[in-house]
Parts: structure tokens; C-alpha cells; sequence
């Protein structure tokens, strides 16, 4: 057999090179699965543009609202659903007014699912009219209403005027908790939960014309293009991915054990986190392998 | 009685001092702010505002704030009306009341003066810009590098030729306001010459229906311009849905049944960026993207051949046509970026200066 | 003629866009806020009138000439009427009913119905592709090639163990040193594209305005 022969001939290196993409895929499917079923408890500590979003909710002045607005789509719905009922839960546990909006459509849906979570988490344990999360009293669910422009510039001016009748179709002007929330102004913070480009629409509108306080809770491949505004200040806190979900769902947790409610509440973002470990491994083992199978079939055509 | 009096002074709040009322400056009207300096007493627990207009004998009740408040911005005033207004503070068992403050009258401002710094920067970017397109009026040939993705579009639709099959266009997932989009319909103008002229069909799915709108004009006239109007069809160019993840289905199922030679991702995209292609190189086929999307511009420049990243999406329709007033638009680009790197630079260097001088003469 | 009048009403409302951004007076605000919202939202609507017709066309055609998998047109044709009429007559929810009858059996017939149950999943599922892509893309590309593709490697490594909670358990510091990454060096970057990436935007708005970029008037090049 000569050298050539030899070269020739694939080995397990070159043939793991052009691996057909479906075992990749296989190996994926179960490193997900596995952990769901058989999960390992993992609880991730806050990093600090978490922590500076809970602060600032848990510290603002007594009588300013949360506004929540619903601004991505079902697909995302894993990453992000789980901070709207953590934003949701803090809210309601601290006594914070909350307003909730949708810009797009299909957020109406996953907003009115989070209502309705966390209000009957509540109200399973209130004893008391004051212990109870009434709606239009505690909350307000605005809804949806286009273009977007109209959104943004109008709530600077009026929020009924924006959203004339709520999402139940109660009229707005008619609802006891919009005597104190009229504006931005009476906002303590706006906490934008986009997969999207909306949050710059956010500080492009509501903050540089109405200075409205801002947060966001992005998905976790668009973190890195958010992190300039959170570190110029225009995000007063910023929640990344399920990670930072998780993160929330701690720091709230933590928050309501301290309020004495402690109710064994579940939490989908820290759920994730032992599937999410696994497969962050796996895809560097990929990518491992696939650096030594590189170098050993270089080395071997040289 | 007299232990009454004594006990009744000792007790008194005092009042907030230094009620000042004035326009609020660069807004359209209807917004005066006042302001008052706290009330020492701790027993304070909040403070109302009212206000009396010129004329009305009545003060009327504006609101409530709380007790560390120190400003309050009434935004009901007509403009034009001269008001005054009172501060009276509230602690649970008695009030104290300011004296009046000065009239004050709302107006509405021609001028945001906040905005200076971004007129000045307008004013000096649309100087750069009209001097290069005058420029480039007199010297037809300006300069501009290489640009390695658009090199190669004549290559990828010779490929698609030469093996007879078609060309995929995907112009983004934006709407017609979007930048991104437009420059990528300049582009897609270029590519559809291209393709009338060699005879490779072509696929252009949308999901926005203006896009759509535009976009099959923009190809219709393509085609007349390079002589081919019988090859264009209606079903070129199409309408899918709005939808994202919707789309992207749409799209890697045309790629997956059409098996496109050569697939064009420009424009804006989003999340389904590594789904559209990671499909189009499992298919074997030759990729060029380009976008302004920093956060998936990763995703592109693993999976597909060529990537124009950032601006060199903008640069394309002048790369492309050389035409020599785009030419000049976009050295204009490149000169404001020099201005401002510089401006950077300097106020870099300014602050260091600053920061050192403060701490040697502390 | 019919050049010109597109875009002279570019060129009206794109400098009446750019006053209406320094000018906070009642009256200027007044007409950009008629321009921004209501005239888009009627141009919205049309839109989407023509974007209907096009895939209705489009399969059609492919349905007509027997093209390729033109059994999937059917599949797309049948979806969109039956969306359609269950979107119009069906009604929101059980609790806001429509014209038709809101329930065979268990199934009911409201959009709420094919939103949770369809698009939701649909949605979710194509957006879980995500992880099997960049799964194989990682293998495929992430390659040690050179100095550069090292360094993107090595910090593509600390930012995976960062992000989940075993980086913390690898060393108390590496959480922390991800977030610088993406914090500082990464943040810097991105900037440096942002500022060329507005700067193009600011030029391409202002050939637009000014008629020098016609490609989107159907023409291509510029004058």
C-alpha cells in the first residue's frame, strides 16, 4: 500500500467530517429531551442588568405603574412568556398598578394567557377585596390597536385616547385605575418584551420625546444588540433570553417569599435551564470534534 | 385656652416656599411647570395644587402628589391664559398653604432647542453629501473598494444558468419604510436584468404586500429594460404571508422543491435568518447575503458564501450600476464616518485631558 | 408626468418629515401625525387586499398548469378561505360568538381555536428549528482556520458556559467575564457597525428624498 492509497482511503476523522447533518440532529433532539424529562435542578444567580430592572420595579414611587407591552409572537413565546408572569407576579405582589398592550396582533393572545395566569394565582390566595387583582382596578389590558406610530406618540398625550375600549371591551375612561394612569407620565417604567426590533422604536418615541423609563426582555441572539442601550442608561434593566427569565423568576421568587408568598409557585425559565445546559455542551463538543477532525485531515493531506 | 393657642402654634406645619410657575419650553403648548421648595416639617404627607386663571375669582384643585415631590407639570393650561398657582401642603391633621406664585403662560414653541446638536449634525452631513454628489458630476470615476459578495453575483447567476436552474431573490422581512429594504430592491433590479438577459428564471417570494407591489414593478421594468418583456410572468414575483416563521417555511420549502442554484438573502431579517440558510446550503446552493442586521449577520456569514455587511448593502446599487451620482453618495458615507471617528477621537481625547488635569489639582 | 408627481410628494413629505422632527408646534405636529398614522393605516389596509390576491393568483396558476407539488396549493388555498371565513363569521372566542355555530362537538369554530391550536404550535416548531440549524452550522463552519477564527472560538466558548448556570460552577468569575464580552469588545463592535450602518440609512433616506435613488419607482439606477 503506498502513502497515496493510504491518504485516500476516509478514515474516521474524514468521515466524520461529512457526517450527515441528521445525526447532529438526533444527538440534539435528545440532549433536550432527556433533561425535561428527567430534569437536574439548576438555579441561576441574577447578573446585573436583571438585577437592575427588579430594583428599579421593586424601588419605584409608590403609585406609578408597570406597563407591560406584549410586542413579539407565539414562536418566541418559550424565551419569553415566562418574564411577562414574572413581570407580572412582581407587580401585583409589591402593589404596582400594571397596564398591558400588545404592538403586535398575535401578542393579544399571549398577554391575556399571562393575565389570566398570575390573576388566578392571586386571587387562589386572597382572603380580602385588597388582597385580590381586580380587573380595571389592579390591571388594565389595553389590547392592540395599528399603526404602531399611534401607539408610541399617543400614550405620550393620552393612553384612553390610544385605546378608547379594552381588550374585555369596557371603556377606558370608564376604568377606576386610569384615573392615575393617563400618560407616561404616570408611568414608573415601560418594559418592552420584543424578539424583534420594537424596543429601539420604544427609546426612538417614547423615551427621547416623553422621557418614559424603559426595560426590555429580549430573546437571548438579540441581547448583544441591546447591551449599548443599557449601558448608556436608555434601559433602566434588560432580561436576556430564558436565561435572564430564569434570572427574574428568582429574584421575584426571593421577593414574594419575603411578602409571605411563598405559594410553590412554577417557574418555566428555570424549568429550561437544565435542557439549555446540555445542549450549550453539546453543540461545543460539535464544535470540538469537529476542530480535531479538521486538524487531523490537514495533517494528514500535508 | 390660652394652653390651647400655645399648643395649636407649636403644632403648625409651614407652608412650601418658592412657588415658581413657568412655560414649559420646546413642546406645542398646554404645559406649565411648577415648582415649590418643601414644606421642613416631616409631619407632611403630601402636597395639592391649584390654580386660578387671570379674571376667575375660584381656585380649582389640579392634583395630588406625594411628599417628596417638588415639581408638578400642569397640562391642561390653554395657551395664551395667564395662570398662577398655590402649593398647599397636607399632613393628617391640618394644611398650610403657599403664597401665589407669578403668573406663568403656556405656548407652544416653533424650535426644539433640544434638538440643536442634531440639526448641526444634519446641517454639516447634507453639506458632505451634496459636495461629493456635485463632485461627482465633474469626475465620473470616484473610487470605491471592492466589495467581495457583489463581485461574485454575475458568477452565482452564471452558475444558475449553466446547471438550468433558478434564482431565488429573498428581499427581507421588512416593510417598504424600512432602509434595508429599499436598497435590497435596487439590488434586486440589477439581478433581474441579469437574469432576462441569460434566460435563468426567477423566484422572488415576499411577505409584505406593499414590497410585493414594488417589487414586481421593479422587475417587470427590469426585464423591458434588458429586452426580454415576453419572459416576465406573474408568478415571478408573489405574495406569501406576514407571517414570520410562516414565510420561512414558505421559503425553505421553494428551496427544498426548486432547488434554486443560487440563492440571494438580502435585506432585513430576523430570527428565521439560520433557518433560510442553513436550507439553502444543505441544498447545495451558492449564497450571497447581505444586511444591516448586526445580530444575524453571525448566521450569514457561517452559512452562506458571500455576506455584504452593513452599509455595503447600502454601497450595492451604486456598485452595482456605477452610476456616478450613487457613486458620489456613497463617498459621502465614508467621508461623514472619517468626520465623525474623528470627532470621537478627539472628545476621547478631551475627556483623558480633562480627567487627568481634575486629579492632578485635586 | 408620471415620474414626477411620485416624486414630488417624496420630496414634500420627506423634508415636511424632517421639520416636523425640530419643530414641536401644534401645527406641524398636527399634519405629520394625520401622515404617519392615518394615511398609513389606509395604505395598510389596500395592501393587503392586493397581497391576498397575489397568493391566490399565484396558486392558482401553479394548480392550473399541474406545476410541481401543485397539491400543496390546494392545502394553501383551502387554509386561507376556511381562516378566512372562520375569521369573519366564526367569532373571537366562546365567550365572543359569531354567525355560524360555534361548535361540532368539542371542536369549536373560533379564530382563538386556530390561533392556540395551530399557529401557535406551527410557530413555535419552525422557530425550534433554530437549535438543530445552528447546531449544524457550528460543526460545519466553526473551524480554527486562523488567528481571527481562534479568538471568535475561544470567546464563542466562554459565552456558551456563561449563559448557562455550570459556567459558574467551571469558575465564579466566568459569568461575569461572558458579560464583559458582550458588554465592552462585543458592544464596541457593534457600534462601529450602527454608526455605518445609520450613516447609510441617512444617505439612502436622503438619495430617496431627494430622487437620486429611483430603483423603487420600478425605473432602477439613478439620475
Amino acid at each position: 500500500m503506498t502513502p497515496q492509497d493510504s491518504a485516500a482511503r476516509p478514515n474516521l476523522w474524514t468521515r466524520l467530517q461529512a457526517i450527515d447533518r441528521r445525526w447532529i440532529y438526533l444527538v440534539i433532539w435528545i440532549v433536550v429531551m432527556v433533561p425535561l424529562l428527567f430534569p437536574f435542578p439548576i438555579k441561576p444567580k441574577p447578573t446585573t442588568p436583571v438585577e437592575k430592572l427588579f430594583s428599579y420595579i421593586d424601588t419605584m414611587p409608590a403609585g406609578k405603574a408597570l406597563v407591560i407591552s406584549v410586542d413579539f409572537t407565539p414562536d418566541t413565546r418559550a424565551e419569553l412568556q415566562p418574564m411577562i408572569v414574572a413581570l407580572l407576579r412582581h407587580a401585583f405582589a409589591t402593589g404596582r398598578p400594571v397596564g398591558v398592550l400588545a404592538m403586535a396582533v398575535y401578542g393579544l393572545g399571549l398577554g391575556e394567557e399571562a393575565l389570566s395566569q398570575v390573576t388566578a394565582e392571586f386571587n387562589a390566595h386572597a382572603t380580602t377585596h385588597e388582597d385580590s387583582v381586580i380587573n380595571g382596578e389592579d390591571y388594565v389590558f389595553w389590547g392592540w390597536t395599528t399603526p404602531p406610530l399611534t401607539v408610541l406618540l399617543g400614550m405620550g398625550e393620552r393612553i384612553a385616547n390610544v385605546f378608547p375600549v379594552d381588550y374585555y371591551g369596557a371603556r377606558t375612561e370608564s376604568l377606576p385605575i386610569m384615573r392615575d394612569l393617563r400618560n407616561y407620565d404616570d408611568v414608573g417604567v415601560l418594559v418592552t418584551v420584543a424578539a424583534s426590533a420594537m424596543p429601539r422604536s420604544w427609546i426612538v418615541y417614547g423615551q427621547t420625546q416623553f422621557g418614559v423609563h424603559l426595560g426590555c426582555g429580549i430573546t437571548a441572539v438579540s441581547a448583544a444588540d441591546f447591551y449599548p442601550y443599557v449601558n448608556s442608561g436608555q434601559f433602566v434593566g434588560m432580561l436576556a433570553g430564558m436565561k435572564g427569565a430564569a434570572e427574574y423568576e428568582q429574584l421575584v421568587m426571593e421577593r414574594m417569599a419575603k411578602n409571605k408568598m411563598d405559594w410553590g409557585l412554577r417557574n418555566r425559565g428555570t424549568e429550561a435551564m437544565s435542557s439549555q445546559t446540555s445542549a450549550h455542551l453539546a453543540i461545543m463538543a460539535f464544535i470540538i470534534i469537529g476542530n480535531i477532525g479538521y486538524f487531523a485531515t490537514r495533517r494528514r493531506k500535508s | 385656652m390660652l394652653s390651647c393657642l400655645v399648643a395649636l402654634l407649636l403644632c403648625s406645619i409651614s407652608p412650601p416656599g418658592n412657588v415658581a410657575a413657568r412655560d414649559v419650553p420646546n413642546d406645542e403648548g398646554g404645559n406649565i411647570s411648577v415648582t415649590w421648595t418643601r414644606s421642613p416639617d416631616t409631619s407632611v404627607t403630601s402636597y395639592r395644587l391649584l390654580r386660578q386663571s387671570e379674571g376667575a375669582g375660584e381656585w380649582e384643585t389640579l392634583g395630588f402628589v406625594g411628599r417628596l415631590a417638588t415639581q408638578y407639570t400642569d397640562d391642561a393650561a390653554a395657551n395664551g391664559r395667564r395662570y398662577q398657582y398655590r402649593v398647599i401642603a397636607a399632613s393628617p391633621v391640618e394644611t398650610a398653604e403657599s403664597e401665589p406664585s407669578e403668573f406663568a403662560v403656556a405656548s407652544a414653541q416653533w424650535y426644539d432647542t433640544d434638538t440643536l446638536p442634531a440639526l448641526v449634525g444634519t446641517a454639516i452631513l447634507v453639506f458632505v453629501f451634496l459636495y461629493f454628489i456635485n463632485r461627482a458630476k465633474r469626475d465620473r470615476n470616484l473610487f470605491i473598494r471592492r466589495i467581495s459578495g457583489l463581485d461574485h453575483v454575475e458568477e452565482a447567476l452564471g452558475r444558475a444558468t449553466e446547471m438550468g436552474r433558478p434564482t431565488l431573490y429573498v428581499p427581507g422581512l421588512s416593510s417598504i419604510a424600512d432602509v434595508a429594504t429599499i436598497a435590497s430592491l435596487n439590488i434586486l433590479g440589477e439581478v433581474a436584468k441579469r437574469t432576462a438577459k441569460y434566460g435563468t428564471p426567477l423566484i422572488v417570494p415576499n411577505t409584505d404586500p406593499i414590497v410585493y407591489t414594488v417589487a414586481r414593478e421593479i422587475v417587470k421594468e427590469s426585464y423591458t429594460s434588458a429586452g426580454r418583456p415576453d419572459a416576465f410572468t406573474q408568478d415571478i414575483v408573489f405574495f406569501v404571508t406576514d407571517q414570520q416563521f410562516a414565510y420561512a417555511a414558505a421559503v425553505d420549502g421553494i428551496m427544498t422543491r426548486e432547488k434554486p442554484a443560487t440563492n440571494f438573502l438580502i435585506g432585513m431579517f430576523f430570527a428565521e435568518s439560520l433557518i433560510l440558510a442553513e436550507t439553502g446550503a444543505a441544498t447545495g446552493a451558492i449564497q450571497i447575503a447581505g444586511t444591516d442586521a448586526v445580530a444575524q449577520l453571525p448566521f450569514f456569514i457561517t452559512a452562506c458564501d458571500y455576506t455584504l455587511i452593513g452599509e455595503e448593502l447600502y454601497a450595492a446599487s451604486a456598485y452595482l450600476s456605477r452610476e456616478p451620482l450613487l457613486l458620489g453618495a456613497t463617498k459621502a458615507q465614508d467621508y461623514s464616518k472619517a468626520i465623525i471617528v474623528g470627532l470621537i477621537l478627539l472628545a476621547t481625547l478631551l475627556a483623558l485631558v480633562a480627567n487627568v488635569s481634575v486629579n492632578r489639582f485635586l | 408626468m408620471q415620474r414626477k408627481l411620485p416624486l414630488t410628494i417624496v420630496l414634500l413629505t420627506g423634508i415636511f418629515g424632517a421639520v416636523a422632527f425640530f419643530v414641536p408646534h401644534g401645527a406641524i405636529r398636527s399634519v405629520d401625525s394625520v401622515f404617519r398614522n392615518d394615511v398609513q393605516r389606509i395604505i395598510a389596509a389596500f395592501s393587503l387586499v392586493l397581497g391576498v390576491g397575489s397568493i391566490v393568483q399565484h396558486h392558482l396558476i401553479k394548480i392550473q398548469r399541474k406545476a410541481t407539488f401543485w397539491q400543496y396549493s390546494w392545502i394553501t388555498l383551502i387554509g386561507l378561505l376556511l381562516t378566512a371565513i372562520i375569521g369573519v363569521f366564526g367569532g373571537i372566542d366562546p365567550n365572543r360568538p359569531g354567525i355560524l355555530p360555534t361548535h361540532i362537538g368539542s371542536f369549536s369554530f373560533h379564530i382563538q381555536t386556530i390561533y392556540s391550536n395551530m399557529m401557535v404550535p406551527l410557530a413555535a416548531t419552525m422557530f425550534s428549528l433554530l437549535a438543530f440549524f445552528m447546531s449544524s452550522a457550528a460543526y460545519r463552519a466553526f473551524r480554527a482556520r486562523n488567528l481571527e477564527a481562534t479568538l471568535l472560538l475561544a470567546a464563542a466558548f466562554i459565552l456558551m458556559l456563561g449563559a448557562v448556570p455550570l459556567g459558574r460552577t467551571i469558575h465564579r468569575e466566568l459569568p461575569a467575564f461572558a458579560e464583559w464580552i458582550l458588554a465592552v469588545p462585543n458592544t464596541a463592535s457593534k457600534r462601529g457597525i450602527l454608526f455605518g450602518v445609520e450613516l447609510g440609512v441617512f444617505a439612502t433616506s436622503l438619495k430617496i428624498v431627494l430622487g437620486i435613488e429611483r430603483g423603487w419607482l420600478g425605473g432602477g439606477g439613478g439620475k
